[in-house]
Order: C-alpha cells, then structure tokens, then sequence
C-alpha cells in the first residue's frame, strides 16, 4: 500500500485535523524555544495582571483619603459612578480600580499575544525559509491558514485566561479585609474575558496575517504591526473607560462590533491566503 | 556516507517503466512583466532523470513550483500523474518529494523534530513517523545529529537533513532543486550515486534542477536546457555534447601552418562549422563524425599530406555557452 492510498477519513468540515494539529504543535513548540517571543509575551501580562494590581491595591490599601477617588467618581459615567459611590467609602478605590478600570487595560494581553505570535506564524515562516517547505506539503490552503490562525489565537486566549486568574488571585488578596467578599470576577470582566478578550485576540490575527502578507521578516511586520495596534489600544483604553464600563450590555456591544472587523479581516486574510500569492511574494 | 538502498524493507520499487508521468503543455508564468516559464513543452518519463539545466533565473524552481501545485500558471498546462497540481496538489503532492532550493529547517527544532513534523504532515502514524525518521538519519549518517537544533548545522549537515526529509515518504517523483550545492566531493558523489539508484533500481523519476553542467551530465537521462524560461534544447547528454551546435572540436595535423588553400578546401566541405590555422596546420569544428571523413577526403584528395587528425570530446560546458551565446531561433527546431 502506497501512501496515496491511506484513507484519510479523520476530515471533519473538510478540515484535516491531524495536519492542522501537527502545525500548531510544530509551531508552539518552536515558539516556546524562541526567548524574542516569549519573553513580550510573558513579561507584559505579567507586569499588567500581577505587579500593576499589586501596586495599586498597596496604594489603595494607604491611601486614608478617600476624597481624591470622591473626585474622580464625579467624572465618570452615572451608571458606573452609582454603584460605586454606593459603597463604603474605603471599598471605593479598591473596587473602582481593579474591579472596573484594569478590564479595558486587559485586553492588551491577548492582542499582544495574538500579534507577536501570527507575525511569527507567518512573516517568520517566510523568513525562515520553511513557508517553502510547507507549501510543498499535503496540506490545502485553507488548512494551513486554519493552522497558523490557531498558531496565534490559543495561546492568547490561554495566556490571557491564565493572566486573568492570576489577576483574580491578586486583586482579591490585596483587597483581603478591606472590601466584602470578591472583587473580581465581577459581571464586567466575565464578559471581557469570556467574549471581549477572543475577539480582540482575533483582531491582533486578523491585522497581522494582512501585515505580514506586506513584510518579509518578522521584525518589520511587528514593526508595522505595531503601528497598526498602538493606537488601536491608546483608542480602546481610552474609549473603554468612559464606554465598556457603563453596562453591560455596551459591554456585549463593544465586543460583537470587535468580532465583525476582526472576523471580517481574517475572512480577508484567508481568501487571500493561497500557495500561489505566498509563493509569488516570496 | 549514504548507506544501503534506499528504502529497505519499506516498499518495492515502482514499476511504470516508460510511462509518462509529468507532461507540461505550454506552461507560462510570468511575475509582473517578467516571464519565469515561458511556453514550456515537457514530457518526463517514470523512471528517468531528467535534468533541469539553466544559468541563475532561468525558471527551474519556477517549474518545479507549477508542476508540484505550489504556483498556478499562467498560460498552460500540467499534467502530473494526470492530474493537474493546481486542482489535485494535495494528491500530486502527497505523491512528490522535494529539496527546495534552502533546506528550510526551522533552526529552533532539532534534526529529529523536522523529519518527524514532516512524517506526521504527510500522514504517517507515530510509530511509522519515528521508523522512517530513523531510518533516513541512519541512511544519511544523521543520526548523532539527531537530538541537536539545526540551528548550528553546516550547508552540508542541513542539505542532508532537507534530502533525508524529502525522501521520507518514498514519493514517486522527486524534485531535487540544486541538491548538491554546498556539498563537499564526497556528499556530492554520495548524492549523485542516491539518485541514481533511486532511479535505475527503485523506479522513481528524478526532476533534478542544476546549474552543473558536469552534474546534469553525469546524472541525467536527459536533459531540459532552460534559460529565460523557454526551453532551449532537450536530449540525452551525449547528443547534446556530441551532435548539436557548436560542433565537435578537432585537430588537423599538415606538418605546418594551414595554407589558404588548404583552408578554403576544408570550409568548403559540408558540416564544417569553423575552421582556423594553426602552427601544426588547423583546428576545425564539425557537425558530426561523417564530416571529419569528408574533410580528410577533400584534403587528401587534393594532395594535402595529412600526419593525424583528433577529434576531441566536447564538454558539457561547450555546449552550456555554445547555448547561452546564440541566438534563440537557432535552438527552437531542436527545442521541440
Ligand atoms: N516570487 C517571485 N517574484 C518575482 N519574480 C520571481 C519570483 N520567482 C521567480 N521570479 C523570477 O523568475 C525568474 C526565474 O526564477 P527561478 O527562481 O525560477 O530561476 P532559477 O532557474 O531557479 O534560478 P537559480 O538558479 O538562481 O535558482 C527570475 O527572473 C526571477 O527573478
Ligand atoms: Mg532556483
């Protein structure tokens, strides 16, 4: 038996999963030896989920005069500013900060992630010299796009919900003794974590695999991909603390109007990815 | 170096002797306004070599590419065990092997893990994937460069490791782009004697892109000459070196200087393509052997002493800038 005869039957949606599997694990394996990638990737949600809460709540835990946050409630939307100014008013500080304004500051773990690592997914590949190789390979485009998109979007969405626990064991340690109960997770960032987070890691992808269709090493794709993503987050930072935070469901909003471009993008990226136009950009 | 036959104990050889299983019908690409693969007729025949010769830009990784489903054409068509690469590329290619131009390791993992990675793209269990993988490290002496990054690995090391992962599979067809540059004599030697057995003994077609003449000719069943995309002439390498173009040098010992006479009797003689005096008397180039007859006739017969006459071989590399130097049109009847 040749192997043009094995039967190939493990195809679910037409998608070859153990093909599509052996990239990724290819991929994450390469990853977790290359320290340019994985030290960004670890160090920023490790500076932004642990020592930033950490700082914050020991400033807060000090902090005797409550008026400054008093102030600072009078600025922010009513829908926030109520409940919170309902509480004590040493709970205040505390709750405001990393129970609401830490969420939209969040969201760039798993654009970040997802950014570093489809630049490596695929201006790396081309870089490298392997894109070649696995274009000479039995595997269909739409396989190898699937691949690399999973490349970036697992482990940032993994490396963001990791964060986030971290964070929860953080900002509720810090806050011990001082405000009731758990601070986190509250109703805002099971919606951040659970629907706003994949979107905006789909959104890194979608705006790299289209920046590195443009570069030919990695460095200039996260170069131009910075550009790109910059002041993406400087507008969602800033927009998200007068907006995402007022309810919920602006929340829900902010989130779906995230996955239409993000998806929107990718779709594009994916009719784009094709052996051919890799090849002949080569 | 490279031990044993190629695929112990894993199949039989393929027996489709003569059959023709790579045809290309006026194959075009073009990028931009500039033309890779221009008008390419080809046929290859299981079981051949076929060498893919042409200086740097001539469109031999071009064609490689269109004929293993990477590039679609633009113009044409291709047919690899009848089916066409740019609908059917998964099949074609999980028939075909290929040695890309760079080796494209990833320098991060180490030999093992790309021959393995590739095992498993293809389809090969765990078990089966860790079988051939040893095996092709054995064969190509690997196997103490296993475990180790192929980061650090020499042009020699990584071609090696690149050929090793082509063969992984025991594809069909091989394309082979340059798959001995970087090499030292003796991998050279080693390579060559591969795929020479992988061919006459196992019955796969080897698509071999060169830009060694020496190699083209040692090697191949035939050789394609390629430049600027078109196809200039194909032909086993003895035909090409012996009969074609330049002609075949020889020498005309007259015991001194050629007189204009003698000169003007030769040039007259049909199939004679240059002729020029020497201190010993002259130096001709002739279409074939039954001119270098009819020049000694002529010569003889008008009572020119002839004291010996040799006809030399005419290089690969004769023929290589014979081919590069002339015009085109010269070519296209011999092209095909
Ligand atoms: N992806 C591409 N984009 C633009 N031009 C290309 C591309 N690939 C090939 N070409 C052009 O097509 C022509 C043929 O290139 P090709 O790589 O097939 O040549 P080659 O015979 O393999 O040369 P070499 O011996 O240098 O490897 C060249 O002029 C090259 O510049
Ligand atoms: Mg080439």
């Amino acid at each position: 038996m040749t192997l043009a005869q094995t039967p190939r039957n493990h195809q679910v949606f037409g998608i070859d999963w153990p093909v599509v599997r052996a990239v990724v694990a290819r991929d994450l394996r390469a990853i977790r030896r290359s320290k340019a990638v994985i030290i960004p990737m670890l160090l920023v949600p490790f500076l932004l989920l642990v020592v930033l809460p950490l700082l914050v709540g020991i400033a807060a835990r000090r902090a005797s005069s409550p008026t400054s946050t008093i102030s600072f409630l009078d600025s922010l939307p009513a829908a926030l500013a109520g409940p919170i100014a309902s509480l004590p008013p040493d709970e205040q500080l505390l709750t405001l900060v990393l129970g609401y304004l830490l969420a939209p500051l969040f969201l760039i773990v798993p654009l970040m992630v997802s950014a570093v690592l489809a630049a490596d997914a695929f201006a790396g590949e081309k870089e490298r010299h392997t894109m070649e190789t696995l274009l000479h390979l039995p595997i269909a485009d739409r396989d190898l796009f699937i691949a690399k998109f999973l490349t970036g979007f697992l482990p940032a969405v993994a490396i963001s919900w990791i964060g986030f626990t971290a964070f929860a064991v953080v900002a509720n340690a810090v806050s011990w003794g001082i405000v009731d109960g758990l601070i986190v997770p509250n109703g805002l960032w099971l919606v951040v974590i659970f629907w706003v987070a994949p979107a905006v890691a789909t959104l890194g992808l979608g705006i790299m695999v289209r920046v590195s269709a443009r570069s030919r090493t990695t460095q200039e794709a996260n170069q131009l991909g910075g550009a790109v993503i910059l002041p993406l987050i400087f507008l969602a930072v800033g927009q998200a603390t007068g907006l995402l935070l007022v309810d919920l469901a602006v929340a829900f909003a902010a989130g779906a109007a995230v996955w239409m471009v993000a998806l929107f993008l990718v779709w594009r990226g994916a009719s784009k990815f094709t052996r051919d136009r890799i090849a002949g950009n080569a | 170096m490279i031990a044993g036959t190629p695929f112990d104990g894993v199949s039989p050889a393929v027996d489709r002797e003569g059959e023709v299983v790579i045809t290309t019908r006026d194959l075009s690409r073009s990028f931009d306004d500039r033309v890779a693969v221009d008008a390419l007729d080809l046929d290859v025949h299981a079981g051949e070599v076929l060498a893919l010769l042409g200086p740097n830009g001539a469109g031999k990784t071009t064609t490689v590419r269109l004929l293993n489903g990477v590039l679609a054409p633009d113009r044409g068509e291709t047919r690899v065990f009848g089916m066409d690469p740019n609908t059917d590329g998964i099949e074609v290619r999980r028939r075909t092997g290929v040695l890309t131009e760079t080796a494209g390791l990833d320098g991060r993992l180490t030999a093992r893990e790309n021959l393995e990675f590739t095992a498993r793209m293809r389809g090969l269990s765990k078990a089966e994937s860790r079988r051939r993988v040893d095996l092709q490290l054995d064969r190509f002496e690997m196997h103490d460069m296993a475990e180790y990054r192929t980061a650090g690995f020499s042009t020699g090391q990584r071609k090696r490791l690149a050929m090793a992962r082509a063969l992984l599979h025991d594809p069909e067809i091989l394309f082979l782009d340059e798959p001995t540059s970087g090499l030292d004599p003796a991998a050279t030697r080693d390579v060559t004697d591969l795929i020479g057995s992988l061919a006459r003994e196992h019955g796969r077609t080897v698509l071999l892109a060169t830009h060694f003449l020496g190699e083209a000719g040692r090697i191949a069943d035939r050789m394609a000459v390629l430049d600027h995309g078109r196809l200039r002439a194909i032909g086993r390498p003895d035909d090409l070196a012996a009969e074609l173009w330049n002609g075949v040098p020889a020498d005309i010992d007259l015991g001194g200087p050629a007189t204009s006479e003698a000169i003007a009797i030769v040039a007259s003689v049909e199939g004679v393509m240059r002729q020029e005096a020497r201190a010993t008397g002259l130096t001709i180039s002739v279409r074939d052997r039954t001119t270098m007859a009819r020049v000694l006739t002529a010569l003889t017969s008008t009572g020119h002493a002839v004291y010996g006459a040799s006809m030399r071989r005419a290089s690969m590399e004769d023929v290589y800038f014979a081919l590069e130097d002339s015009p085109m049109e010269s070519f296209e009847q011999v092209a095909r």
